[in-house]
């Protein structure tokens, strides 16, 4: 395919230049050469060859789009995205009943956003995913770390300490029951001071360093290649103020959410998002919508709203691409966030509770059977 | 109408932005010159304004490739980016000074269930009908702010910014004296205690903010380990009527504004920041109306109209000043009445609490918890901190009268707050 010059990643004015000087096709400057590119247009050598350089490397991303390798765009079948989906892990809440509304708990490469009154368990609930993702494989977790980006100043130290106490005391009473090899020697490594140490926090005071953490997150999630949750509470505060110029809260807010599915992607790490709720006025009664208007309700994957009904805190899955609506009620104990009621049946159903992956297993071999049958 | 503070407000607001890192002029931001000069001549002199552009206009504005323009973003953003730390860190940096981490507030049963007093570093609500002793805690607390470390104070400055003229100078001396007689045994250390608590009187929402926004200075040079502000809540609701069109929003926008100013400053030099509001009508389907409970008649009369109808969601009291500013405290601690003289205290939003409720009275030397055996069994469900009802003076009174002559009234538990 021949590329036009317009269409090059180059600097404006040496498109212009080109352009004047009648060069249409990215093959012609290929064709021509550093030299006698530098004398047709009047600019240096050095310049022409890194213009040179970047035309090339545009042609064979290109021509490796075509064939069908792996680029930056990559073509699936249904299929393999179904075993791509299923082999993914999910990051456990320790609440069984919002565990089953996700589907499974909070997936990988998804971007779900977490919207509540205050005080209802969002910052609650992300303190116990940050200590979540690190559960070791053979407890059914994904073994990750987890990027913390905090706007509101709500994280505390001291209740992440709790919660991940109570993890690594759940750990060591399955392993005691089980009593297998590797839950042993992963509970070597799984201790308070390391859960901690894979926590990397970051405080940003308003949207411009919010901004700038997200676009230097590719880079971060580079270097810390274990990183599997990225979690953002507060996605709200920093924009709803200061800002008049309504549309570009728009722009700014779909560019973050693009560089997030980008980085969810790409990296294999999912995304929480916090948000807040504001009072909307109708005509004769004011409800309480999620902030941030319309447009962004479109960011999200995946939706789930934390809400009062007198006394008891229910979460309620409001969009999803696979999973019912449906609410259900949950707690916040000193341990953490959890179900209502503590399951019956203890080391039994603790174990089907960390093994998820077992889950997916079963799914594929009644779905064989189907097929089978 | 157009309110005479509103572009003060902007003034002020843009003001606090320039100080931040979004105003650092790209220069700073190791970009070469030219590409400086040549940016400036777009106005595009900060990180704020590089940052909000996308890339198709940075590539214009600068003349780079994709490629360059990208790698300039990364530059420009780890400028403005903030420093990564662990929580490990953050752990071992608290437990190296664990006192420097809340503000003990002598009262034994909450400093054990905050998990040791008003935290460091975010904003604590206190809200309360009139008359119930917001203004005594904040007094108490500001004896307590300057008091040495060994006696569990910060042994600091405090600034306290009064909208309400109430402080009084006379009631810090008597809940100083008869709270730790034996600290306070001589003029010299009474008056040592007076000299760093520092009182400003600010009368309009702008005023206010411009006060707020140079504290930083202030708090350097003073020494400040405690900032108290009584009350947020009477300012905005003077200026701000939310039944007019787009006084909602822009309330909002103040108080937020105020509220990221003044976690920065607590974050930043690692104090406590107390912040005092009032309690409004909330009724189930409307906004919220501003009721202004200043006599004793409109308290009343309000009590009666939720009675009279008798059903719950006619309406209840609960905190003012919205949602939006139940989202940006981190703590809220509700004072509300019981059986006079017993009050009760209420921990309705904490990250590090559930739910808690105390008894206590006020005496000659501050608040007094009531550890009784009542105490122990006190099981209270919280709800949604930005609607929890809250009981007013005449309300209490009222029940008490109530029982008093009909025995086989139900037991008054304290969470049957909205059955008024």
């Amino acid at each position: 395919m021949q590329r036009e010059v317009g269409s090059l990643p180059l600097a404006p004015a040496l498109r212009a230049r080109l352009a004047a000087a009648g060069f249409q096709t990215a093959q012609e400057l290929l064709e021509t050469g550093p030299c006698g590119l530098s004398k047709e247009i009047g600019i240096s050598k050095e310049e022409a060859l890194e213009a040179l350089q970047v035309v090339r490397q545009e042609c064979h991303g290109d021509a490796a789009r075509t064939a069908g390798g792996s680029g930056a765009t990559r073509k699936f079948t249904a299929l393999e995205l179904l075993e791509e989906e299923q082999a993914q892990g999910f990051i456990i809440t320790f609440c069984s009943a919002l565990d089953n509304i996700l589907g499974g708990g909070v997936q990988l490469t998804k971007i779900t956003e977490v919207c509540g009154a205050p005080g209802v368990g969002k910052t609650q609930l992300c303190m116990q995913l940050a200590v979540d993702v690190q559960i070791p494989e053979c407890f059914g977790g994904v073994a990750g770390e987890a990027v913390f980006i905090d706007t509101e100043g709500s994280f505390m130290v001291d209740r992440v300490v709790d919660i991940a106490a109570a993890c690594v005391q759940h750990c060591q009473l399955i392993a005691e029951a089980q009593q297998e090899e590797d839950h042993l020697k992963a509970l070597e490594t799984f201790s308070l001071e390391s859960i901690l140490s894979h926590i990397y926090y970051f405080r940003c005071r308003d949207y411009i360093e919010l901004l700038a953490q997200v676009y230097l997150l590719p880079e971060f999630l580079s270097e810390h290649s274990r990183v599997r949750l990225v979690v953002i509470d507060g996605i709200a505060f920093p924009f709803r103020h200061d800002f008049e110029d309504l549309s570009l809260r728009t722009r700014l807010l779909n560019g973050l959410a693009q560089q997030l599915i980008m980085v969810a992607n790409d990296h294999k790490a999912a995304v929480v998002l916090t948000n807040q709720m504001t009072t909307r006025i109708g005509q004769s009664q004011s409800t309480l919508v999620p902030a941030l208007g319309e447009s962004w309700g479109h960011a999200a994957t995946v939706r789930v709203i934390f809400h009062w009904d007198n006394s008891q805190r229910l979460a309620t899955l409001y969009k999803s691409p696979s999973q019912k609506e449906a609410t259900i009620p949950y707690h916040i104990t000193p341990h953490g966030f959890r179900d209502v009621q503590p399951p019956a049946v203890t080391q039994k159903a603790e174990g089907t509770e960390m093994n998820p992956r077992k889950r997916p297993r079963r799914e594929e071999e009644e779905k064989q059977q189907q097929f089978q049958s | 109408m157009k309110f005479p503070s509103c572009e003060d407000v902007e003034a002020c607001a843009s003001a606090k932005l320039l100080r931040s890192m979004a105003a650092k002029k790209l220069r700073r931001a190791q970009l070469s010159q030219e590409l400086c000069e040549r940016l400036s001549r777009c106005q595009i002199t900060t990180c704020q304004d590089f940052l909000c552009l996308s890339l198709l206009e940075l590539m214009k504005v600068t003349g780079q490739s994709y490629y360059e323009v990208q790698k300039l973003l990364c530059k420009v953003s780890r400028a403005c980016a903030p420093k990564m730390q662990t929580a490990y860190e953050m752990k071992l940096r608290k437990s190296v000074s664990p006192s420097s981490a809340f503000l003990s507030t002598t009262l034994h049963s909450l400093d054990r269930v905050l998990h040791g007093g008003v935290p460091c570093g975010s904003l604590t609500e206190i809200t309360s009908p009139p008359g119930c002793g917001k203004t005594q805690f904040c007094i108490m607390l500001s004896v307590l702010a300057t008091l040495p470390l060994s006696m569990g104070g910060l042994d600091g400055a405090v600034i306290y910014i009064d909208t309400e003229s109430a402080f009084s100078a006379e009631r810090l001396i008597e809940i100083a004296g008869n709270r730790f007689p034996t600290y306070f045994d001589s003029d010299e250390k009474v008056f040592c205690m007076t000299r760093s608590i520092h009182l400003y009187r600010e009368l309009t929402c702008c005023s206010v903010l411009q006060r707020i926004m140079s504290l930083e200075e202030e708090i350097i040079s003073k020494k400040v380990k405690l900032i108290i502000i009584d009350s947020v809540a009477s300012v905005v609701r003077k200026e701000f009527d939310t039944k007019l069109q787009g006084n909602l929003a822009e309330r909002s926008n103040f108080l937020t504004r105020g509220a990221s100013v003044l976690k920065y400053l607590a974050e930043e030099f690692s104090i406590p920041v107390i912040l005092t509001n009032q309690i409004t009508t909330s009724l189930s389907n409307g906004p919220e109306i501003q009721a202004d409970l200043v006599s004793p008649a409109d308290d009343l009369s309000l009590s009666e109209g939720a009675s009279v109808s008798g059903k719950k969601d006619s309406g209840c009291v609960t905190a003012a000043l919205g949602n939006t500013w139940s989202h940006s405290v981190n703590t809220r601690l509700i004072l509300q009445y019981h059986d006079l003289p017993k009050r009760q205290l209420l921990v309705a939003k904490s990250p590090v609490s559930p739910f808690s409720a105390f008894f206590y009275t006020i005496e000659k030397s501050g608040l007094v918890l009531q550890d009784g055996k009542d105490q122990t069994n006190l099981i209270w469900e919280g709800t949604n901190p930005a609607l929890q009802p809250i009981r007013v003076r005449n309300t209490a009174l009222k029940d008490t009268l109530l029982s008093a002559t009909l025995p086989s009234t139900t037991g008054e538990t304290s969470s049957n707050t909205s059955d008024l």
